[in-house]
């Protein structure tokens, strides 16, 4: 079983052609470049080592490549990267490949302008090398050929980058729809507070807040806290439920738990939390009745 | 036995929003691999506490969230690195109900107890790194 790193982006053919057109890479250039595949192969090991002697050379690239096993590693991802520069196909394949590789940098956290860094300094090895390697105009050629392909794998990275960002600040923008409170009266005395999503310590003080403030309002004496929408009831939430309880206590009002689900309950055993200071109830409409019964009512069956 | 690393991405630690995505991402990737509903709310709420006090106790810092294949069975790894001030007394914070910070000092102790595998190092002045594993329950 191997799972490939999934690339926020996909760029079909047409994509493609317009791209590459506007690249200016012509099938000229792709010949050129094949017909370099063999200066690639030459140079291959001189250049990755120069390339990971800058990388390790500085702080900022440094960091991403904590140990020796993983320089191994995406060394032999990074050879594999240059000698593609020289296989003189630029198909959706292709593509594919240098998205993913831009993702993989994405992914370990590796800020854009690292990356960047890195093409410009591929470029400055190469130009090095073929002019040492070819006749001043033929060298120009050439390195013209490689700057397009390897502008080409920049722009697919950028395009990678922002797909990527985007698809965070969507992710950022759910968790934060999870954020807002109503505190329902679902009865003369009785409130309700259903607690759906993400409770952080900034919302867990506004819910306090909120249901204290309507508490004292409405001379309440029970609220019901149904946690059915809440995802996680870790320590944090659990300890903010408690603190709830003890300042609703203070002003004499009992809390209800309602709405835990069996996985959330064993949980909360096994985190060896203590909620017995709280009423529970797994359903609502248990925790309803009880909190009648609290102010002195009761649901009957009325006879048909 | 051999374990293979299918996904690996590391993720910031640096606000509560982070501890959000974290343990989303965890909750995501359990349901993804299948894991029941009591093992999955398991690791994320383990994950949510090792986050958490990366962020509040650790200042900051990331977490590996790794998925996991050994010989068949499907798992989840989430390592958590953060070059805080570390624990002095790691016996004592590991047995629950002891908080520097007012809270119910039960994240590590009960974390440790969601998972299959729980790791700690930390010392004064080295940071802390945690790493848990929770792998699918075989029937
Ligand atoms: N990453 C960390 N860096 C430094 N100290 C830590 C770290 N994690 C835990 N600690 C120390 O260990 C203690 C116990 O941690 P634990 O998570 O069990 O409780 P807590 O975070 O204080 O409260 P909670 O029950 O809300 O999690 C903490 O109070 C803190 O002193
Ligand atoms: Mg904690």
């Amino acid at each position: 079983m191997n799972r490939e790193t999934r690339t926020p982006l996909k760029l079909d053919d047409a994509e493609l052609r317009s791209r590459r057109a506007y690249f200016e890479i012509n099938d000229e250039d792709l010949e050129r470049l094949a017909s370099l595949r063999a200066f690639g192969q030459t140079h291959l090991d001189d250049i990755i080592e120069s390339f990971y002697r800058f990388i390790l050379e500085h702080h900022e690239s440094r960091v991403f490549f904590a140990d020796d096993t993983s320089v191994q590693r995406v060394k032999r991802l990074q050879k594999e990267y240059f000698l593609g520069l020289f296989s003189g196909v630029l198909d959706v394949r292709y593509v594919e490949n240098r998205l993913r590789v831009g993702a993989t940098h994405e992914r370990i956290g590796m800020p854009l302008r690292i990356y960047l860094g890195a093409y410009a300094l591929y470029l400055r090895l190469l130009l090095v090398k073929l002019g040492e390697e070819y006749e001043p105009s033929l060298a120009g050629m050439h390195f013209r050929s490689v700057q397009k392909l390897v502008y080409f794998d920049m722009s697919l990275a950028v395009d990678t980058y922002i797909a990527s960002y985007v698809e965070t600040l969507g992710r950022h923008q759910a968790a934060i729809r999870e954020l807002s409170t109503p505190c329902i009266r679902v009865y003369d005395r009785v409130l309700l507070l259903p607690l759906v999503g993400t409770i952080d310590t900034q919302r867990a003080q506004q819910i306090m807040e909120t249901v204290l403030v309507r508490v004292a309002d409405e001379q309440a004496r029970v609220v019901i806290v149904d946690i059915a929408g809440v995802p996680v009831v870790d320590t944090k939430v659990a300890d903010h439920l408690l603190k709830t309880t003890a300042a609703l206590r203070l002003i004499g009002a009992e809390s209800i738990l309602t709405g835990i689900s069996p996985h959330v309950a064993r949980t909360i055993v096994q985190l060896g939390v203590d909620i017995s200071a709280m009423y529970t109830k797994s359903r609502l409409a248990d925790g309803i009745e009880l909190a009648l019964s609290i102010v002195g009512k009761r649901i009957t069956q009325v006879a048909p | 036995m051999s374990r293979e690393v299918l996904s690996s991405v590391v993720m910031p630690i640096a606000g509560e929003d982070d501890v959000v995505l974290v343990r989303r991402r965890v909750r995501d990737l359990a349901q993804a691999q299948g894991f029941d509903a009591f093992a999955t709310a398991a690791v994320t709420t383990a994950a949510s506490e090792l986050a958490r006090n990366a962020l509040v106790h650790g200042k900051g810092g990331r977490a590996t969230v790794r998925e996991l294949n050994e010989d068949g069975r499907a798992g989840l790894s989430i390592q958590f690195q953060d070059q805080g001030p570390g624990i002095a007394d790691l016996e004592r914070a590991l047995a629950g109900g002891y908080s520097t910070a007012r809270s119910l000092g039960l994240g590590l102790s009960g974390a440790r107890r969601l998972v299959d595998e729980f790791d700690i190092d930390s010392a004064p002045g080295r940071g802390t790194m945690a790493s848990i594993t929770k792998w699918k329950r075989l029937y």
